[in-house]
């Protein structure tokens, strides 16, 4: 408890993004992913947590009635915009913001009538929150424990990359704080996942493509409701965090009102080791790729820390990469120089054809960098492609190559005109060089650039958003957004949440799927069954069949062979209701039919679907007339083996088993079947 | 000192805060039934309920929580929130055009105090150059805040401030002028400074947004610097409006003060320019006229300024079956003149008649407007016409119906006891408020869906 004179001070923080331990384990060996244990992860101080994006089944959109999960591939109009950091986001402008703005970038939205109105393109204010949307929102917070909050406040989170039309996302707060059972024997973990928090937003663009100095959006999915559940991040080895993130997963479907399909969950991962510093990871679509995601993360981090100690150990000092804030004459600086002229005329390819089209070439020095732009920090990628990416991302050189650094040898420039740029740069033998080329008024931003990532190199790991790469690596998105980018949305008054609606939900609350885990055990299901239902569509149409025992076994086998089959002969994906299926589950379950016509009805119920179920399942069912019919069956074989004198039982057997497995599966077992014909066919002299 | 400690709170939470001894800015923990929550207690909006607190979680996130479910609530700290908007001197150079910015309300350009929220207004010179900078490459720029008024709250009393500040400015020696104006009766406000502001040497813009400077994809700051290019160095010696052309961040257009009018509620190319074509496009200090017949800018500082304004006239906006007490009521309350916005060319119904004609008889003077917005009154083609014609209603050709009445009022103003002035002046154009000739350009409303205009939004910014 603070005291009086005490209480007079802020004392709430933000939550920290710094990882609580600070020994860098620099002496950890390099290993790949899977050479690990979940102690080794420990030593490395690994941390992580995830936000888990989630959108909901709505019909329409979160703050428009425009339709929600329509996706488009065409589009009728464009619109162009920009993105104008407001005052706060930057804290103060200088030269340095006014110049970034310069190199804004054209941001072109496309727009298809159907699936966009003037809302997502910002030229009509909010409709009221979607209340289909808010009851989701709730039931899922429940699903999590979560503390609900009493009255919604729309916010303002701002994005300046474009990818939303305002420059900012609308989102509130529904729930904090809870905690789901954490439960995995292979792993060894049997605790509490706790929840941070969970927030109904609206989702972005889709990027259409991102080149130089233009960015393309498509907006069908624009204004999409989502859940957003943040997690702590207390997984502490990737394949806890895998776990994880299907368990929230899992959680949050279990409601039955989120979208499936591509695109429809998306997580971002942070990930932090001792020394280094929490790194949000954005999009992710598949569970499958986190682990070696976040395993070399876990490793840039640690070989970021490893250049840091280096440079410490040449006494780099962070004040030989400042440049004075100024406009477009980044080359009167200390340590940077235009090359064009020494370089035009140069052997390397990329560099001569980009200034015979007239653009420049910069070459700038980095003090004490010498042999570390090759430092590896991901598989197959080196430091210098922090700066790359960098320079990429916000100079918007897009060409590639853009740079080049003295680091490499036998490639790209000569000797000789890098021992021209050491001497015109004045450089020392410690220093490393960089030449970047492109058009002129995006040199003096790359410039800039380079000298800030050498800087931050000394910070170790930069505070950055970085996008996920399909092999595992990563690179950078975007400087992580300040933390004040948050404001209330003036245009939606608070929406109160009321007592009967939370209670209502409470009551019809699905199963959450550690309950169901639970009850799956008590039917029979054995856990590997179990783990493939829990996140598979036809979960729910499980239920709705209220299978027990083997059958309930042979029904969920049968539903995760034959739906998948039929679904990729149709083309499409869609659920048969639980209403066809009954009559199916329930012969099982009262033995009318035999196990092993179970897959065959389940095809027939769902390819013929102008039949009636009963008569499809009918035809299965064992009757009174089936004896005297297999007697007819039987004396036919008997006759034809009979006058085709046959003699060798077993294609005989073969041949009679077909005909009557066709005509009495699922009847009759294949053993009685098979002994009758065994009879029948001695009688007809077959032996 | 209460106000400050609960702002915003009544009963039954501000007995609850006192209760617990918190106010706002305080950082609490709060016990409810629903669990606890920690944050920043915000000041509560006037216009929300009366049973919710407002936290500020340290993520940034605001939530409400119902009074009746608190349980308790206890200090853990105090954050007072500062307003206030960093400042930067605007830089002066020798060779650029001294600018005036009068500001009479609208936020032009502001920053958000992240914490509570509030808008904060920018409009010093500094203040502005930190919102945005551009404006130090184009011009000296000054200000001067005249009012704060919402657009809605805009009238008389205002125009006639603005017309005089407008006229000692001008012989003040600046190169332009730019009139800071919420966007919903700038219109009004264009059309009141083109009579009572008549043929100024420099041009004089109003300029506002549509969507608020606060956030990242406002038109202010496009706008702001366009009208700026337009005052300082622009030909175009009239009362403007400089607003977005397309709603692609592209080009503004200068729409003259008696042609524009704001026709949708949130698109940001709302102005458009009625029965002629705009003056001119402007695009970060590229000028490119549409039209040649304006008033060029003049070195010399003269200008005829003449405030006046007489607040008893109304506008009529004509339906089917309005009824004669209609007009009889606005007669016996001392209305002084009346505009109809009629229907087709110029028509009222007939039960109008006897009213138009006692309004007439009481030396109100009334004039015809057209509800279609485009086109001319042409009172003459149905027989309707003809008789309304006979009653003492005056044709006003395509004056707007917000211009006619702006119009009216000013020359009601200039010429309060003389019917017969005040008409005349009412037929005369002044500012280009009637048009000899509409061209065939000046009505363009495209219809969505048509192929041949989808071809055309295919290959232009709409």
């Amino acid at each position: 408890m603070a005291s009086a004179s005490d209480l007079n001070r802020p004392h709430l923080l933000p939550p920290s993004d710094i990882n609580p331990r600070t020994d860098a384990p620099l002496d950890f060996p390099d290993r790949g992913f899977g050479a690990l244990t979940a102690d080794d992860y420990r030593v490395l101080g690994f941390m992580s947590g995830l936000e888990v994006h989630q959108q909901l089944a709505t019909a329409r959109k979160l703050f428009c009635r425009c339709p929600a999960g329509i996706r488009v591939d065409h589009f009728d109009t464009e619109v162009l915009r920009h993105m104008r950091p407001t005052l706060s986001e930057l804290g103060e402008y200088d030269g340095c913001a006014l110049m970034e703005f310069k190199t804004r970038k054209e941001i072109v939205y496309q727009l298809e009538r159907g699936t966009v109105c003037t809302y997502e393109i910002d030229d009509t204010p909010p409709f009221e929150i979607n209340p289909e949307a808010v009851e989701i929102a709730i039931e899922v917070a429940q699903l999590f424990h979560l503390n609900l909050v009493q009255e919604l406040h729309v916010m303002r989170k701002q994005y300046l990359d474009g990818s939303i039309p305002t420059g900012f996302q609308r989102t509130a707060m529904v729930g904090l704080d809870g905690e789901i059972p954490f439960v995995d024997k292979e792993l060894g973990i049997d605790r509490p996942l706790r929840i941070r928090q969970l927030s109904l937003e609206e989702d972005s663009c889709r990027e259409i493509s991102d080149i130089g100095h233009r960015i393309v959006f498509r907006t069908d999915r624009l204004g999409t409701p989502l859940t957003e559940v943040v997690t702590e991040p207390e997984m502490l080895s990737p394949l806890e965090l895998q776990a994880a993130a299907r368990l929230v997963a899992r959680t949050t479907r279990a409601s039955g009102r989120v979208r499936r399909g591509a695109g429809a969950a998306r997580q971002d991962v942070n990930v932090s080791i001792a020394g280094g510093r929490r790194i949000e990871i954005k999009g992710v679509s598949h569970h499958k790729g986190l682990p070696l995601l976040v395993h070399n993360e876990a490793y840039r981090q640690l070989n970021l820390l490893r250049i840091r100690e280096e440079l410490r150990r040449r006494g780099v000092q962070p004040q030989w990469f400042i440049l004075p804030p100024g406009n477009g004459d980044a080359e009167e600086s200390d340590g940077v120089l235009d090359a064009t002229a020494i370089l035009s005329g140069c052997d390397f390819a990329p560099l001569r054809d980009s200034l015979d089209a007239g653009e420049s070439a910069l070459a700038v020095r980095l003090r004490g960098f010498k042999g570390l732009l090759l430092h590896r920090t991901q598989p197959g990628v080196t430091f210098a492609n922090e700066f790359a990416d960098r320079v990429r991302v916000i100079a918007c050189l897009t060409a590639r190559p853009f740079l080049i650094h003295s680091d490499i040898e036998g490639y790209g420039l000569e000797h000789a005109l890098w021992s021209q740029l050491h001497k015109a740069l004045q450089c020392e033998e410690q220093d490393a060089m960089i030449v970047v080329w492109g058009p002129r008024r995006d040199l003096d931003t790359a410039v800039r650039e380079i000298f800030i990532r050498a800087k931050d190199a000394l910070i170790g790991v930069p505070a950055e958003t970085r996008q996920a790469f399909p092999d595992g690596t990563n690179g950078f998105e975007r400087i992580l957004p300040g933390v004040d980018r948050m404001y209330p949305d003036t245009d939606t008054p608070p929406v109160p949440i009321d007592d009967a609606l939370v209670e209502r939900i409470r009551l019809e609350l699905p199963e959450r799927p550690w309950e169901k885990t639970r009850r799956c055990i008590s039917l029979g299901l054995p856990p590997d069954a179990i783990d493939r239902l829990l996140d598979a569509p036809w979960c729910k149409l499980f239920d709705q069949l209220q299978a027990e025992g083997a059958v309930a076994q042979r029904i969920t086998y049968a539903l995760e062979k034959r739906l998948p089959h039929w679904w990729r002969e149709w083309g499409h994906r869609e659920l048969p209701s639980a209403e066809r299926l009954r009559p199916w589950a329930k012969a099982l379950a009262d033995g009318e039919v035999h196990p092993q016509a179970c897959e065959a009805i389940l095809d027939r119920l769902l390819r013929e679907s102008d039949r009636p179920a009963e008569e499809i399942v009918a035809a299965y069912r064992s009757s009174e007339g089936d004896e005297k019919e297999l007697a007819e069956l039987l004396e036919s074989i008997e006759r034809d083996c009979a006058f085709l004198r046959v003699k060798e039982i077993e294609p005989a057997l073969r041949w009679a088993m077909g005909r009557l497995m066709a005509a009495f599966k699922g009847k009759r077992t294949p053993e009685e079947l098979r002994e009758r014909a065994v009879k029948a066919l001695a009688s007809g002299g077959v032996q | 000192m209460n106000d400050d400690r609960y702002k915003g709170y009544r009963e039954p939470c501000l007995g609850l805060l006192q209760r617990f001894d918190v106010g706002v800015w305080y950082e609490v923990r709060v016990t409810t039934r629903e669990g606890s929550f920690e944050g920043l207690l915000l000041p509560r909006s006037v216009t929300s309920d009366a049973h919710h607190i407002v936290l500020k979680l340290t993520t940034g996130y605001n939530v409400g929580l119902r009074c009746d479910t608190i349980v308790e609530m206890q200090q853990i700290g105090y954050r007072e929130a500062h307003y206030k908007i960093p400042e930067q001197e605007f830089p002066v150079s020798r060779d650029k055009p001294r600018v005036k910015l009068l500001g009479t309300g609208g936020t032009i350009a502001s920053r958000l105090d992240y914490r509570t929220g509030a808008v904060i207004p920018a409009f010093s010179p500094g203040e502005l150059y930190g919102s945005v900078p551009e404006l130090a490459e184009i011009c000296n720029l000054e200000t001067d805040k005249l009012f704060g008024v919402f657009s809605e709250n805009m009238g008389p009393e205002q125009y006639l401030v603005l017309a005089e500040t407008i006229g000692q400015t001008i012989e003040e020696g600046y190169a332009g002028i730019v009139v800071g104006h919420g966007t919903d009766t700038m219109h009004h406000t264009a059309a009141a400074l083109s009579f009572m502001v008549q043929d100024p040497p420099v041009p004089i813009v109003m300029v506002g947004s549509q969507r608020s400077s606060d956030r990242p994809s406002s038109d202010a700051a496009q706008n702001l610097i366009n009208a700026t290019w337009a005052a300082a160095t622009g030909d175009i010696a009239e009362v403007m409006v400089c607003m977005f052309g397309p709603t692609s961040d592209q080009y503004n257009l200068l729409h003259r003060g008696t042609r524009v009018r704001k026709m949708h509620s949130s698109y940001r190319s709302t102005f458009r320019t009625l029965g002629d074509i705009p003056l001119a496009m402007v695009d970060d200090g590229v000028i490119t006229h549409l039209k040649d017949d304006y008033r060029p800018r003049r070195d010399d500082r003269r200008v005829k300024v003449q405030p006046a304004f007489e607040e008893k006239v109304s506008l009529l906006y004509y339906y089917p079956n309005m009824q004669a007490d209609m007009v009889d009521a606005l007669v016996e309350r001392g209305y002084k003149g009346i505009v109809l916005a009629g229907t087709g060319l110029g028509h009222v119904n007939r039960t109008l008649y006897p009213a138009l004609r006692r309004a007439h008889e009481a030396g109100v003077v009334v004039f015809m407007t057209l509800q279609t917005l485009w086109g001319f009154v042409q009172m003459h083609v149905y027989e309707t016409g003809r008789e309304i014609l006979e009653l003492g209603v005056v044709p006003l050709a395509n004056m707007l119906p917000e211009v006619a009445y702006i119009k009216l009022g000013w020359a009601l103003g200039m010429h309060p006891d003389d019917p017969a002035r005040v008409v005349e002046l009412m037929t005369t154009s002044i500012a280009g408020e009637m048009t000899e000739r509409e061209p065939h350009d000046g009505y363009l409303v495209f219809q969505g869906g048509v192929p041949e205009i989808q071809d055309f939004l295919q290959q232009v910014w709409k």
